[in-house]
């Protein structure tokens, strides 16, 4: 099978940071498989192992990122280490603040996983409630783990990235950040934030080689339901490809948003949402 | 799962395919794997992209064809389906660059209206209405347009190409909403300024002349869409439809300042 070479991300270093959802452990293994070395930064529990399986490599791997598989990286609070996908290796960190990005940055600094080429947030954790009954500590959460999270992330490694001179950014986030939703408020709120930071980091760090751009999704889930299983509910019927998105629908467009070809586009999000944007 | 990416086997027919950001996209699409059918008026440019393509291993068929004709157009999907038996993606990408004008709008004749938008919006609905029934009848298909940032913001004077690209991106909405049913998705790639030989034409003059202009620096290559061609014309897009791919260097993310423009304010007290 032909692939294009200019797919394949051998030698890069990868972070991915999920604030929830259970889309990070195909998504990491989408990167590895296209040859980069992961680390995945986790807000809740560590990574659970793929729930399908991949079949083979397509790249053949490059050397090892110097951290053994599975090595325990963790820095938050002291949680059982699940296995991660092969070439993937995962943490728990509350990335919501300066210092714990620090300590997140130290812990790749000494793990050999430095200097960063990649970065991935899916800062995707759900939210919602009529807006009369959000909270304060409700909405600030809801911001911090979608949205100040995945800045405090692209201004640390960014600012490498800046000075190195080459550097990839994906932020996966809703198509809420585009539309509104009823009780959605918090979360529409947290996603649009991340498109506008998006637009605007790709335009502060354009000139240094630094690519931002956003991958934008619809209704999905991580579990395989059959089609007409999932048809039966209204709101699958209202998307024009007729079923949820599952993680691997967004892999391979994940790793060309990683990858050094992605050179022109920047700035942009990419959606892939079973046609949701464009209906009426 | 990122074998999705090959297009090992799959039949494209390419509008424009013969040069510029067409013929890019044919080299990039051929060292995916695909078989093309390359379309375009002049025979010269699309038998010798025709020729790199058998040289990659692949088969291609050139077909001279106007796509402001519909007659032509159905005799071009005929030939391309009983050459190849079958047209797994339509990729419109024919479009008038040199017979642009850009011209206060009292001076725009109807015959230079009607030319731009025949060619650039009216012949891709005669490519799309052609392979729309045999894609629907297998249940599968592909059709990627190619639009333009100014089908998105307009541009100074420059009235076919802008309004015919902004029709492109709705006859990909409006593709993508009908066809889903049938198996058959639609998307835009929706370029920024990369220059070609046809823009070397009377539009250059509206156009950047270097990449300062633009937030990453520097003007496209064409060669740049070829990944992106690849992977809407791939099955690792398949639950992708009536979207836009932007590449344009970040144009469309800024707009409200100049490039470069970087105000310092502190916060007030």
């Amino acid at each position: 099978m032909p692939i294009l070479p200019e797919f394949n991300l051998a030698g890069r270093r990868a972070l991915l940071y999920t604030a929830g959802g259970d889309e990070a452990p195909i998504l990491a293994q989408a990167l590895a498989e296209a040859g980069a070395s992961v680390v995945v930064v986790s807000r809740k529990s560590p990574l659970a192992p793929p729930s399908t399986s991949s079949g083979r490599g397509l790249y053949e791997r490059g050397e090892g990122n110097g951290l053994s598989v599975g090595a325990d990286l963790r820095v938050g609070p002291g949680q059982t280490h699940r296995p991660a996908p092969t070439g993937v290796t995962s943490m728990v960190a509350d990335v919501t603040t300066p210092q714990g990005v620090s300590q997140v940055m130290a812990a790749l600094e000494s793990g050999g996983h430095w200097p960063v080429d990649i970065l991935v947030n899916d800062a995707r954790s759900f939210f919602a409630k009529p807006a009369s009954q959000i909270s304060l500590a409700e909405w600030e959460a809801v911001q911090a783990r979608n949205s100040r999270a995945v800045f405090l992330l692209c201004q640390a490694l960014g600012a490498v990235m800046v000075r190195r001179g080459y550097g990839r950014i994906v932020n996966i986030s809703s198509g809420l950040a585009e539309r509104g939703l009823i009780n959605g408020a918090a979360y529409c709120a947290s996603q649009a934030s991340v498109l506008a930071l998006t637009r605007a980091l790709a335009l502060e760090w354009g000139p240094h080689n630094v690519r931002i751009n956003a991958l934008g999704t619809g209704w999905s889930s991580p579990q395989d339901t059959p089609p007409e299983v999932q048809q039966q509910e209204q709101l699958v019927r209202y998307i024009p490809l007729r079923r949820r998105g599952r993680p691997r629908d967004i892999a391979p467009l994940l790793v060309y948003l990683c990858s050094e070809v992605c050179d022109y586009v920047t700035g942009q999000p990419v959606y892939v949402d079973g046609g949701l944007n464009g209906r009426a | 799962m990122l074998d999705r990416l090959s297009l090992d086997g799959k039949v494209v027919l390419i509008t424009g395919g013969g040069t510029g950001l067409g013929l890019a996209m044919t080299r990039a699409l051929a060292r995916a794997g695909a078989n093309l059918v390359i379309a375009a008026r002049r025979a010269g440019p699309i038998e010798e992209a025709a020729q790199e393509v058998t040289a990659l291993g692949r088969q291609a068929l050139a077909i001279s064809t106007d796509v402001t004709d519909s007659v032509q157009v159905e005799g071009m999907v005929v030939a391309a389906l009983k050459h190849f038996g079958r047209i797994d993606v339509l990729i419109n990408n024919a479009g008038a660059v040199r017979e642009n004008v850009v011209k206060p709008i009292w001076e725009i004749t109807d015959q230079e209206w009607r030319q731009v938008m025949d060619v650039n919006l009216t012949g891709a609905f005669y490519c799309a209405r052609s392979v729309a029934k045999p894609m629907s009848e297998r249940g599968k298909g592909k059709i990627i347009n190619v639009a333009s940032g100014f089908g998105l913001r307009g541009g100074r004077d420059i009235y076919m190409y802008c309004i015919s690209k902004g029709g492109i991106i709705q006859l990909t909405r409006t593709l993508a909403f009908s066809l889903a049913r049938h198996g058959i998705t639609a998307n835009t790639i929706v370029p920024g300024f990369i220059p070609t030989e046809a823009t070397q034409a009377d539009i250059r003059e509206s156009l950047p002349r270097s990449g300062a202009f633009l937030p990453v620096g520097k003007l496209g290559r064409p060669e740049d869409l070829g990944p992106l061609a690849v992977f809407l014309a791939s099955d690792a897009s398949d639950y992708m439809t009536g979207e836009m791919f932007i590449a344009d260097g970040g144009g469309l993310a800024g707009g409200l300042a100049p490039t470069g423009y970087a105000p310092v304010v502190e916060l007030e007290p």
